[in-house]
Protein backbone atom coordinates (compact mmCIF):
# COMPACT_ATOMS: atom_id res chain seq x y z
CA UNK A 1 0.00 0.00 0.00
CA UNK A 2 1.28 3.38 -1.04
CA UNK A 3 1.90 5.51 2.40
CA UNK A 4 1.09 9.61 1.24
CA UNK A 5 4.39 11.49 2.56
CA UNK A 6 3.21 14.22 5.42
CA UNK A 7 2.69 17.51 4.23
CA UNK A 8 5.96 19.28 4.58
CA UNK A 9 6.33 21.07 7.84
CA UNK A 10 6.29 25.08 7.37
CA UNK A 11 9.84 25.61 7.20
CA UNK A 12 10.85 28.37 10.21
CA UNK A 13 11.04 31.58 9.35
CA UNK A 14 13.69 33.00 7.58
CA UNK A 15 15.92 35.64 10.18
CA UNK A 16 16.87 38.90 8.41
CA UNK A 17 17.88 41.78 9.42
CA UNK A 18 15.66 44.85 7.91
CA UNK A 19 17.93 47.82 7.30
CA UNK A 20 15.58 50.76 6.89
CA UNK A 21 17.69 53.38 6.62
CA UNK A 22 18.06 56.58 8.09
CA UNK A 23 15.75 59.16 6.20
CA UNK A 24 12.63 57.01 6.06
CA UNK A 25 12.22 58.05 9.63
CA UNK A 26 9.81 60.72 8.34
CA UNK A 27 7.56 57.94 7.31
CA UNK A 28 7.85 55.38 10.48
CA UNK A 29 4.52 53.27 9.17
CA UNK A 30 6.64 52.73 6.49
CA UNK A 31 9.02 50.33 8.23
CA UNK A 32 5.65 49.16 10.36
CA UNK A 33 4.01 48.28 7.87
CA UNK A 34 6.96 46.41 5.85
CA UNK A 35 8.07 44.65 8.68
CA UNK A 36 4.63 43.58 9.29
CA UNK A 37 4.67 42.13 5.80
CA UNK A 38 7.90 40.35 5.68
CA UNK A 39 6.58 38.58 8.84
CA UNK A 40 3.49 37.52 6.93
CA UNK A 41 5.42 35.59 4.45
CA UNK A 42 7.07 33.68 6.75
CA UNK A 43 10.16 36.12 7.73
CA UNK A 44 11.38 37.21 11.25
CA UNK A 45 12.91 40.55 10.73
CA UNK A 46 14.60 42.56 13.24
CA UNK A 47 14.62 45.81 11.70
CA UNK A 48 17.67 48.62 11.78
CA UNK A 49 17.98 52.07 10.87
CA UNK A 50 18.88 55.53 11.80
CA UNK A 51 22.37 56.94 12.42
CA UNK A 52 23.68 54.05 14.37
CA UNK A 53 23.46 51.57 11.00
CA UNK A 54 24.82 54.17 8.63
CA UNK A 55 26.33 53.88 4.98
CA UNK A 56 28.92 56.15 5.29
CA UNK A 57 27.54 58.55 2.28
CA UNK A 58 26.33 61.30 4.61
CA UNK A 59 30.03 61.69 5.04
CA UNK A 60 31.61 60.83 1.65
CA UNK A 61 33.48 64.05 1.75
CA UNK A 62 35.84 62.17 4.18
CA UNK A 63 37.07 58.73 3.33
CA UNK A 64 38.34 58.28 6.68
CA UNK A 65 35.02 58.80 8.58
CA UNK A 66 32.75 57.38 5.75
CA UNK A 67 35.22 54.44 5.58
CA UNK A 68 34.78 54.26 9.96
CA UNK A 69 30.93 54.67 10.08
CA UNK A 70 30.24 51.91 7.41
CA UNK A 71 32.87 50.04 9.17
CA UNK A 72 30.37 49.95 12.18
CA UNK A 73 27.50 49.11 10.71
CA UNK A 74 28.62 45.97 8.85
CA UNK A 75 30.52 44.91 12.15
CA UNK A 76 27.09 45.40 14.14
CA UNK A 77 25.24 43.52 10.94
CA UNK A 78 27.78 40.28 11.64
CA UNK A 79 27.27 40.43 15.05
CA UNK A 80 23.32 40.24 14.94
CA UNK A 81 24.13 36.71 13.29
CA UNK A 82 21.32 37.04 10.65
CA UNK A 83 22.25 35.49 6.79
CA UNK A 84 20.25 38.02 5.15
CA UNK A 85 20.30 41.81 5.10
CA UNK A 86 17.02 42.82 3.68
CA UNK A 87 17.06 46.57 2.45
CA UNK A 88 14.86 49.48 1.78
CA UNK A 89 17.13 52.33 0.61
CA UNK A 90 18.73 52.28 -2.87
CA UNK A 91 21.61 54.09 -1.51
CA UNK A 92 22.29 52.08 1.31
CA UNK A 93 21.63 48.68 -0.83
CA UNK A 94 24.26 50.13 -3.73
CA UNK A 95 26.55 51.86 -1.11
CA UNK A 96 26.48 48.24 0.52
CA UNK A 97 27.81 46.95 -2.76
CA UNK A 98 30.22 48.83 -3.93
CA UNK A 99 31.98 50.30 -0.66
CA UNK A 100 31.15 48.76 2.37
CA UNK A 101 31.44 45.12 1.71
CA UNK A 102 34.49 46.10 -0.67
CA UNK A 103 36.34 47.48 2.74
CA UNK A 104 34.54 44.75 5.63
CA UNK A 105 34.16 41.13 5.37
CA UNK A 106 30.56 40.77 5.24
CA UNK A 107 29.19 37.38 7.35
CA UNK A 108 25.62 37.58 5.60
CA UNK A 109 24.08 38.20 1.96
CA UNK A 110 21.97 41.30 0.75
CA UNK A 111 18.12 41.57 -0.98
CA UNK A 112 16.29 44.09 -1.75
CA UNK A 113 12.71 44.08 0.17
CA UNK A 114 11.10 44.13 -3.79
CA UNK A 115 13.00 41.01 -4.60
CA UNK A 116 11.92 39.32 -0.81
CA UNK A 117 8.59 39.69 -1.52
CA UNK A 118 8.31 39.16 -5.37
CA UNK A 119 10.30 36.08 -4.10
CA UNK A 120 7.48 35.12 -2.00
CA UNK A 121 4.56 36.90 -3.89
CA UNK A 122 2.68 33.21 -3.18
CA UNK A 123 2.28 33.63 -0.23
CA UNK A 124 1.71 37.79 0.05
CA UNK A 125 -1.10 37.33 -3.08
CA UNK A 126 -3.57 35.47 -0.52
CA UNK A 127 -3.40 37.93 1.67
CA UNK A 128 -3.76 40.89 -0.79
CA UNK A 129 -8.04 40.64 0.13
CA UNK A 130 -9.14 44.05 -0.25
CA UNK A 131 -9.63 46.91 -2.88
CA UNK A 132 -8.14 49.91 -2.16
CA UNK A 133 -9.00 53.61 -3.05
CA UNK A 134 -7.85 53.85 -6.27
CA UNK A 135 -8.60 52.53 -9.30
CA UNK A 136 -5.46 53.00 -11.76
CA UNK A 137 -2.20 53.55 -10.32
CA UNK A 138 0.77 54.91 -11.82
CA UNK A 139 3.95 53.88 -10.42
CA UNK A 140 6.95 56.49 -10.34
CA UNK A 141 9.99 55.27 -11.41
CA UNK A 142 13.32 55.97 -12.32
CA UNK A 143 16.18 55.19 -14.29
CA UNK A 144 18.94 54.25 -11.58
CA UNK A 145 19.22 51.23 -9.50
CA UNK A 146 16.97 49.32 -11.40
CA UNK A 147 20.37 48.10 -13.03
CA UNK A 148 21.17 46.95 -9.84
CA UNK A 149 17.55 45.42 -8.67
CA UNK A 150 15.15 45.13 -11.08
CA UNK A 151 12.29 47.46 -9.19
CA UNK A 152 10.67 48.76 -12.66
CA UNK A 153 9.13 45.48 -12.98
CA UNK A 154 9.22 43.99 -9.26
CA UNK A 155 6.82 46.76 -7.71
CA UNK A 156 4.40 46.93 -10.16
CA UNK A 157 4.01 43.20 -10.01
CA UNK A 158 3.05 42.94 -6.94
CA UNK A 159 1.12 46.01 -7.26
CA UNK A 160 -1.01 43.99 -9.67
CA UNK A 161 -1.92 41.18 -7.19
CA UNK A 162 -4.54 43.98 -6.00
CA UNK A 163 -8.02 42.65 -6.18
CA UNK A 164 -9.36 45.14 -9.17
CA UNK A 165 -6.40 47.88 -9.51
CA UNK A 166 -4.90 48.68 -12.50
CA UNK A 167 -1.12 49.17 -13.31
CA UNK A 168 -0.46 51.18 -16.45
CA UNK A 169 2.67 51.08 -18.05
CA UNK A 170 4.58 54.18 -19.07
CA UNK A 171 7.75 54.67 -20.50
CA UNK A 172 8.13 58.24 -18.11
CA UNK A 173 11.48 57.41 -15.84
CA UNK A 174 13.14 60.25 -13.75
CA UNK A 175 16.86 60.58 -13.95
CA UNK A 176 18.70 59.89 -10.78
CA UNK A 177 18.20 56.70 -8.39
CA UNK A 178 15.34 59.03 -6.51
CA UNK A 179 14.02 62.55 -6.05
CA UNK A 180 16.86 62.92 -3.69
CA UNK A 181 19.29 63.08 -6.07
CA UNK A 182 17.45 65.72 -8.40
CA UNK A 183 16.77 68.14 -5.19
CA UNK A 184 19.98 69.08 -5.60
CA UNK A 185 19.92 69.88 -8.99
CA UNK A 186 18.08 73.32 -10.10
CA UNK A 187 15.02 72.79 -11.99
CA UNK A 188 15.84 68.90 -12.35
CA UNK A 189 12.78 67.73 -9.52
CA UNK A 190 10.29 70.08 -10.87
CA UNK A 191 10.66 68.66 -14.55
CA UNK A 192 10.77 65.14 -13.05
CA UNK A 193 7.10 65.89 -11.28
CA UNK A 194 5.93 68.02 -14.59
CA UNK A 195 6.37 64.54 -16.84
CA UNK A 196 5.01 62.74 -13.83
CA UNK A 197 1.67 64.30 -13.74
CA UNK A 198 1.78 64.76 -17.80
CA UNK A 199 2.17 60.23 -17.66
CA UNK A 200 -0.79 60.22 -14.72
CA UNK A 201 -2.70 62.29 -17.48
CA UNK A 202 -2.18 60.27 -20.02
CA UNK A 203 -2.71 57.34 -18.32
CA UNK A 204 -5.90 58.19 -16.31
CA UNK A 205 -4.13 57.43 -13.29
CA UNK A 206 -5.97 58.07 -9.86
CA UNK A 207 -3.17 57.06 -8.25
CA UNK A 208 0.88 58.10 -8.22
CA UNK A 209 2.90 55.47 -6.00
CA UNK A 210 6.19 55.80 -5.02
CA UNK A 211 8.71 53.37 -4.61
CA UNK A 212 11.09 55.01 -2.40
CA UNK A 213 10.89 57.50 0.50
CA UNK A 214 12.47 60.22 -0.87
CA UNK A 215 10.30 60.30 -3.54
CA UNK A 216 7.04 60.00 -1.60
CA UNK A 217 8.69 63.06 0.40
CA UNK A 218 9.16 65.00 -2.43
CA UNK A 219 5.72 63.73 -4.41
CA UNK A 220 3.11 63.84 -1.48
CA UNK A 221 2.59 67.92 -2.03
CA UNK A 222 1.49 66.93 -5.78
CA UNK A 223 -1.96 66.25 -3.82
CA UNK A 224 -2.72 70.07 -3.47
CA UNK A 225 -5.01 71.18 -5.62
CA UNK A 226 -5.51 67.91 -7.32
CA UNK A 227 -8.32 66.06 -5.35
CA UNK A 228 -8.46 63.34 -8.08
CA UNK A 229 -5.06 62.32 -7.53
CA UNK A 230 -3.72 60.32 -4.34
CA UNK A 231 -0.18 59.87 -3.84
CA UNK A 232 0.96 56.32 -2.17
CA UNK A 233 3.45 54.58 -1.57
CA UNK A 234 3.59 50.90 -2.77
CA UNK A 235 4.08 49.60 0.60
CA UNK A 236 1.10 51.69 1.60
CA UNK A 237 -1.11 49.97 -1.01
CA UNK A 238 -0.30 46.89 -0.41
CA UNK A 239 -1.04 46.60 3.27
CA UNK A 240 -4.52 49.02 2.46
CA UNK A 241 -5.30 45.28 0.53
CA UNK A 242 -4.01 43.45 3.38
CA UNK A 243 -6.45 45.54 5.79
CA UNK A 244 -3.48 46.99 7.96
CA UNK A 245 -4.46 50.06 9.08
CA UNK A 246 -1.92 53.15 8.53
CA UNK A 247 -1.88 57.05 8.53
CA UNK A 248 0.65 58.40 6.13
CA UNK A 249 1.14 61.43 8.74
CA UNK A 250 4.31 63.18 6.84
CA UNK A 251 1.53 63.57 3.53
CA UNK A 252 -0.87 64.99 5.86
CA UNK A 253 1.58 67.49 7.93
CA UNK A 254 3.52 68.51 4.39
CA UNK A 255 -0.07 69.43 2.80
CA UNK A 256 -1.35 70.75 5.78
CA UNK A 257 -2.23 74.75 6.03
CA UNK A 258 -0.52 74.66 9.34
CA UNK A 259 2.14 72.07 9.90
CA UNK A 260 2.70 72.69 13.21
CA UNK A 261 -0.83 72.39 13.82
CA UNK A 262 -1.39 69.27 12.19
CA UNK A 263 1.76 67.85 13.99
CA UNK A 264 0.05 69.21 17.31
CA UNK A 265 1.49 69.53 20.42
CA UNK A 266 1.97 66.02 22.31
CA UNK A 267 4.17 65.02 19.08
CA UNK A 268 6.00 68.14 18.90
CA UNK A 269 6.99 67.60 22.40
CA UNK A 270 8.14 64.23 22.01
CA UNK A 271 10.13 65.86 19.05
CA UNK A 272 11.11 68.78 20.89
CA UNK A 273 10.18 72.22 20.40
CA UNK A 274 13.92 73.27 19.49
CA UNK A 275 14.62 70.36 16.97
CA UNK A 276 10.95 70.65 15.24
CA UNK A 277 11.83 74.39 14.49
CA UNK A 278 15.08 74.16 13.41
CA UNK A 279 14.89 70.88 12.01
CA UNK A 280 11.14 69.72 10.96
CA UNK A 281 9.36 72.67 10.42
CA UNK A 282 11.20 74.26 7.55
CA UNK A 283 11.04 71.31 5.56
CA UNK A 284 7.51 70.91 6.12
CA UNK A 285 6.44 74.41 5.13
CA UNK A 286 8.99 74.59 1.56
CA UNK A 287 7.24 75.38 -1.27
CA UNK A 288 6.51 72.21 -3.09
CA UNK A 289 8.78 72.05 -6.53
CA UNK A 290 5.74 72.29 -8.71
CA UNK B 1 15.16 33.89 -0.60
CA UNK B 2 17.09 35.53 -3.76
CA UNK B 3 19.81 36.99 -1.60
CA UNK B 4 23.46 37.82 -2.97
CA UNK B 5 26.13 36.57 -1.46
CA UNK B 6 28.67 39.65 -0.82
CA UNK B 7 32.06 39.15 -2.61
CA UNK B 8 35.31 39.24 -0.18
CA UNK B 9 36.84 42.64 0.68
CA UNK B 10 39.46 43.69 -1.92
CA UNK B 11 40.78 46.71 0.25
CA UNK B 12 42.15 46.86 3.71
CA UNK B 13 39.79 50.65 4.20
CA UNK B 14 37.14 52.68 2.19
CA UNK B 15 40.41 55.24 0.98
CA UNK B 16 42.58 52.49 -0.29
CA UNK B 17 39.25 50.98 -2.04
CA UNK B 18 38.82 54.17 -3.55
CA UNK B 19 42.22 55.10 -4.53
CA UNK B 20 42.89 51.09 -6.81
CA UNK B 21 39.17 51.08 -7.72
CA UNK B 22 39.71 54.90 -9.14
CA UNK B 23 43.29 53.23 -10.68
CA UNK B 24 41.61 50.23 -12.02
CA UNK B 25 38.64 51.88 -13.77
CA UNK B 26 40.67 55.13 -15.06
CA UNK B 27 43.34 52.30 -16.74
CA UNK B 28 40.08 50.93 -18.61
CA UNK B 29 38.50 53.83 -19.77
CA UNK B 30 39.18 55.22 -23.78
CA UNK B 31 37.96 58.91 -22.77
CA UNK B 32 35.17 57.54 -26.03
CA UNK B 33 32.36 59.72 -24.43
CA UNK B 34 29.62 57.48 -24.98
CA UNK B 35 28.79 57.91 -21.44
CA UNK B 36 28.72 61.96 -21.14
CA UNK B 37 26.36 61.09 -24.61
CA UNK B 38 23.65 58.92 -22.68
CA UNK B 39 23.43 61.28 -19.36
CA UNK B 40 20.41 62.72 -18.71
CA UNK B 41 21.43 65.38 -16.41
CA UNK B 42 23.75 67.00 -19.74
CA UNK B 43 20.95 68.54 -20.87
CA UNK B 44 20.52 70.71 -17.79
CA UNK B 45 24.48 71.75 -18.05
CA UNK B 46 24.47 73.78 -21.31
CA UNK B 47 27.72 74.53 -20.73
CA UNK B 48 29.00 70.55 -20.69
CA UNK B 49 26.28 70.31 -23.68
CA UNK B 50 28.36 72.45 -25.84
CA UNK B 51 31.82 70.66 -25.01
CA UNK B 52 33.31 67.75 -26.83
CA UNK B 53 31.98 64.16 -25.21
CA UNK B 54 35.29 62.63 -25.25
CA UNK B 55 36.91 65.87 -23.76
CA UNK B 56 34.21 66.06 -20.73
CA UNK B 57 34.77 61.84 -20.29
CA UNK B 58 39.00 62.58 -20.27
CA UNK B 59 38.35 65.30 -17.24
CA UNK B 60 36.48 62.37 -14.74
CA UNK B 61 39.35 59.97 -16.16
CA UNK B 62 42.24 62.36 -15.11
CA UNK B 63 40.22 62.92 -11.58
CA UNK B 64 40.24 58.93 -11.04
CA UNK B 65 43.64 59.26 -12.25
CA UNK B 66 44.21 61.38 -9.03
CA UNK B 67 44.89 64.63 -11.49
CA UNK B 68 41.65 66.20 -10.04
CA UNK B 69 43.25 69.81 -10.50
CA UNK B 70 43.86 69.21 -13.98
CA UNK B 71 40.14 67.90 -14.68
CA UNK B 72 38.21 70.86 -16.84
CA UNK B 73 35.50 73.03 -15.51
CA UNK B 74 32.88 71.22 -17.69
CA UNK B 75 33.94 68.10 -16.27
CA UNK B 76 33.77 68.94 -12.78
CA UNK B 77 30.38 70.19 -13.20
CA UNK B 78 29.45 67.15 -14.86
CA UNK B 79 30.30 64.94 -12.27
CA UNK B 80 28.98 67.24 -9.56
CA UNK B 81 25.25 67.08 -11.40
CA UNK B 82 25.53 63.06 -10.99
CA UNK B 83 22.34 61.91 -9.83
CA UNK B 84 23.27 58.27 -10.41
CA UNK B 85 21.02 57.29 -13.41
CA UNK B 86 22.99 54.09 -14.48
CA UNK B 87 22.20 55.24 -17.63
CA UNK B 88 26.38 56.22 -18.68
CA UNK B 89 26.81 52.33 -17.26
CA UNK B 90 24.42 50.55 -19.83
CA UNK B 91 26.29 53.37 -22.49
CA UNK B 92 29.84 51.83 -21.78
CA UNK B 93 31.11 50.16 -24.76
CA UNK B 94 34.36 48.84 -22.71
CA UNK B 95 31.22 47.51 -20.23
CA UNK B 96 32.95 49.66 -17.37
CA UNK B 97 30.44 50.49 -13.93
CA UNK B 98 30.79 54.24 -15.37
CA UNK B 99 28.03 54.94 -12.87
CA UNK B 100 30.32 53.86 -10.21
CA UNK B 101 33.65 55.69 -11.53
CA UNK B 102 30.94 59.06 -11.82
CA UNK B 103 30.69 58.03 -8.00
CA UNK B 104 34.44 57.61 -7.57
CA UNK B 105 35.03 60.53 -8.94
CA UNK B 106 32.52 62.63 -7.19
CA UNK B 107 33.86 61.49 -4.02
CA UNK B 108 37.16 62.35 -4.87
CA UNK B 109 36.57 66.30 -5.64
CA UNK B 110 34.93 66.23 -3.04
CA UNK B 111 38.11 65.97 -0.61
CA UNK B 112 37.64 62.37 0.13
CA UNK B 113 41.21 61.53 0.24
CA UNK B 114 42.59 64.45 1.39
CA UNK B 115 43.42 67.66 -0.26
CA UNK B 116 47.32 66.23 0.15
CA UNK B 117 46.91 63.21 -1.71
CA UNK B 118 44.53 65.24 -4.55
CA UNK B 119 46.92 68.09 -5.22
CA UNK B 120 44.84 70.73 -3.98
CA UNK B 121 41.27 71.80 -2.23
CA UNK B 122 38.51 70.27 -3.08
CA UNK B 123 36.98 70.94 -6.20
CA UNK B 124 32.91 70.43 -5.63
CA UNK B 125 31.62 71.48 -2.05
CA UNK B 126 30.59 68.65 0.08
CA UNK B 127 27.13 67.48 0.12
CA UNK B 128 26.74 67.62 3.83
CA UNK B 129 24.12 67.99 5.96
CA UNK B 130 25.18 69.40 9.39
CA UNK B 131 21.52 68.62 10.59
CA UNK B 132 21.24 65.40 9.10
CA UNK B 133 21.40 62.97 12.30
CA UNK B 134 19.62 65.04 14.64
CA UNK B 135 16.97 65.45 11.89
CA UNK B 136 16.83 62.23 11.56
CA UNK B 137 16.25 61.66 15.01
CA UNK B 138 13.92 63.94 15.68
CA UNK B 139 11.21 62.63 13.14
CA UNK B 140 12.02 59.16 14.55
CA UNK B 141 10.15 60.59 17.18
CA UNK B 142 7.57 62.01 15.81
CA UNK B 143 7.11 58.97 13.86
CA UNK B 144 7.88 55.80 15.30
CA UNK B 145 6.89 54.69 19.24
CA UNK B 146 9.72 55.04 22.03
CA UNK B 147 9.79 51.60 21.82
CA UNK B 148 10.34 51.30 17.92
CA UNK B 149 12.98 54.01 18.36
CA UNK B 150 15.09 51.64 21.77
CA UNK B 151 14.69 48.86 19.42
CA UNK B 152 15.20 50.12 15.81
CA UNK B 153 17.58 52.52 16.15
S1 LIG C 1 31.66 55.20 -21.90
FE1 LIG C 1 33.06 53.91 -20.67
S2 LIG C 1 35.02 53.93 -21.81
FE2 LIG C 1 33.75 55.58 -22.68
S3 LIG C 1 34.39 57.42 -21.49
FE3 LIG C 1 32.61 56.57 -20.41
S4 LIG C 1 33.46 55.18 -18.85
FE4 LIG C 1 35.14 55.63 -20.33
Amino acid sequence: MAVTPPPPADPAPERVVFWFGCNIARHGEIVRLATRMLEAVGIEPAPAGGPSYCCGSPKEANARIAGGMARRTMEAFNAMGRDTVVTWCPSCHMNMDDFMAPATEAAFATAHISEVLHARRDRLAPLLRHRVAARRALPHLHHGFNGRVPVNALVPDLLRLIPGLEVPDHPCRAPGHMCSALAGVPGALAAAQRALLAAAEETGADALVTIFHSCHRETVSLERGRPGLRVVNWIHLLAESMGLAYRDDYKAWRNAPDPREAVGPDRLAAAGETAFERLVEPELRRPPPV
Amino acid sequence: MSAARLPPPRAPDLAALIRAESARLAAACTACGACVGACPMVPTLPAVAAAAPETVAAGMRAVLRGEAQAAPAGSVAWIGACTRSGLCTAACPERLDAAYMMRLAGMRLRGALGAGEEGGPPRLPAREDPGWSARVKAFARLTLTEEEQARWL
